[in-house]
């Protein structure tokens, strides 16, 4: 008996050394396959998320349910002085109400007398944070809604004020949200105030950096930072933050989004903007003038010349 | 007596299996979206490592490099380099398991310790090569100490909580064979 058990494990030992093997270069296999074409993979991981993380749900919610009750209720032992504070900030909040209804009025007689007209194709669907991205290195939430919603990749997400980041990876239910503070988050952002334009750069910080701006100095801290729409992948003018420098003197913008506690996302519906292709066309006479003479061309442009005056 | 040895046998691994899914759970849960400081220590690696230090036939190749392959894919990491590098100290350290019986800990610790250095080292090294763009290198370090320093930890919760202890001279595991 205990012959034939030493006999099989001689027998299964290099077996089982060659299932390793199989298995560790199978996983490296899977890891330049990922390397070179790097879209088919990402949806292959995008769809087993979709699979593994609605079925980790009914777990998932209470649990972070109860930890958020927990942590509330720690903040309960600094109440009173809580209580006092928000007492302060809602005075300073009923002027600034104040002056932001007067601005609100100001607003709407200003762009009723311009015949502004807002885009109208702008509507958004909001979805619940499911999960974040489960490691220090990636900063990334999942959304409870996917293509059934018709959600694309590259739609833009913000919370109830700035944007938060950009759909990348599509389930069926479930949407990954890259955070514009993950390594490898670029946004183009122009700066309304001095019109310079750059890119957002996430560097797993909290406050991303500002580059390729033109003239960096004219750029002022405080100044309101949006998208700028260039390449087309984002609409244009969402709220982003405002610019900061850090200590080390590099430009960086502090979000407007509260990246604390994510919990419900606005995915912005986004068709495309239309772009203006051609180059312009020369406005033509109806009647083109016959080449007979640059005399008579010339009283021809002359006589046309008047007609607009 | 088979048939109950059987069974505990794939109760375990599917313990196994079910406190891997936890902690990824626990990655999971969107409690901080904003970017931290620090990183916590892996712990799929340390506890696979100190499962199979302990009882080998618990923790089968095919499970493991599932659920490794699966915590890649959840975790966002390029897929299956973490995983193979992973498998391969843990096979290492499965072959070498029935010499570091017979140690004190310490000499696990340090061993096991080696290969989770090894491990990251090679992982940073192979991102570089294939030019993977990867986060600062502090996090990495963090992660690397939490991890070495948290495996008496694990071993502690491995032997006490789940009871897991080396197998004695001339034990028979749940298979039948002689360790």
């Amino acid at each position: 008996m205990k012959n034939d058990r030493s006999q099989t494990e001689d027998f299964t030992g290099p077996l089982k050394r060659l299932l390793a093997a199989i298995v560790v270069i199978a996983l490296l296999g899977v890891f330049v396959l990922w390397r070179i074409d790097s879209p088919r993979v990402e949806r292959f991981r995008a769809q087993v998320v979709d699979h593994v993380l609605p079925s980790f749900e009914w777990a998932m919610v209470p649990v972070t349910a109860g930890v958020n009750l927990l942590r509330d209720f720690q903040s309960y032992q600094a109440l009173h002085a809580q209580n006092q504070e928000l007492k302060r900030e809602l005075q300073t909040m009923k002027k600034w109400k104040e002056a932001a209804v007067q601005l609100s009025q100001e607003n709407a007689r200003l762009l009723d007398l311009n015949k502004v007209r807002l885009d109208p194709r702008l509507t958004f669907i909001t979805g619940v944070v499911m999960a974040d991205s489960g490691s220090p290195f990636r900063q990334s939430v999942v959304l409870n809604i996917g293509s059934r919603d018709g959600i694309l990749d590259g739609w833009a997400a913000m919370d109830g004020l700035g944007l938060v980041g950009r759909i990348s990876g599509v389930g069926r239910r479930t949407a990954r949200v890259l955070l514009l503070t993950d390594p490898s988050s670029r946004i183009p952002v122009t700066v309304p105030s001095s019109g310079q334009s750059g890119l957002l750069i996430g560097d797993n910080t909290r406050t991303p950096t500002l580059d390729f701006l033109d003239s960096p100095d004219i750029v002022r801290p405080g100044d309101r930072v949006v998208t700028s729409g260039d390449g087309h992948v984002f609409p244009a003018g969402l709220l982003v933050g405002e610019v900061a420098i850090d200590p080390g003197g590099r430009m960086r913008v502090r979000l407007a989004a509260d990246y604390e506690r994510l919990e419900f996302l606005r995915v912005l519906r986004h068709h495309g903007q239309e772009r203006i292709v051609d180059p312009g066309q020369l406005v033509l006479p109806e009647v083109l003038p016959e080449p007979d003479s640059p005399l008579e061309l010339g009283q021809r442009e002359q006589v046309q010349g008047d007609s607009d005056d | 007596m088979t048939e109950i040895t059987l069974t505990r046998l794939w109760l375990m691994r599917a313990l196994f299996a079910v406190i891997v899914l936890v902690v990824l759970l626990f990655n999971l849960l969107p409690l901080t979206t904003a970017p931290r400081f620090w990183a916590g220590p892996d712990l799929i690696m340390s506890l696979a490592f100190a499962w199979v230090l302990r009882r080998p036939e618990y923790v089968p190749l095919p499970i493991v490099a599932g659920l490794l392959f699966l915590a890649d894919l959840v975790l966002g990491r390029p897929p299956g380099l973490y995983a193979a590098l992973t498998l391969i100290a843990f096979e290492n350290l499965r072959a070498r398991a029935p010499q570091l019986r017979d140690m004190a800990f310490t000499v696990e610790w340090l061993s096991v310790s080696a290969m989770i250095v090894a491990i990251m080292l090679g992982y940073r090294l192979l991102l570089a090569l294939f030019m993977v763009p990867e986060a600062a290198p502090a996090l990495w370090l963090i992660q690397l100490l939490a991890t070495v320093a948290t495996y008496p930890l694990v071993v502690a919760l491995t032997r006490f909580g789940f009871g897991l202890r080396k197998a004695q001279l001339g034990e028979v595991n749940a298979l039948g064979q002689r360790q």
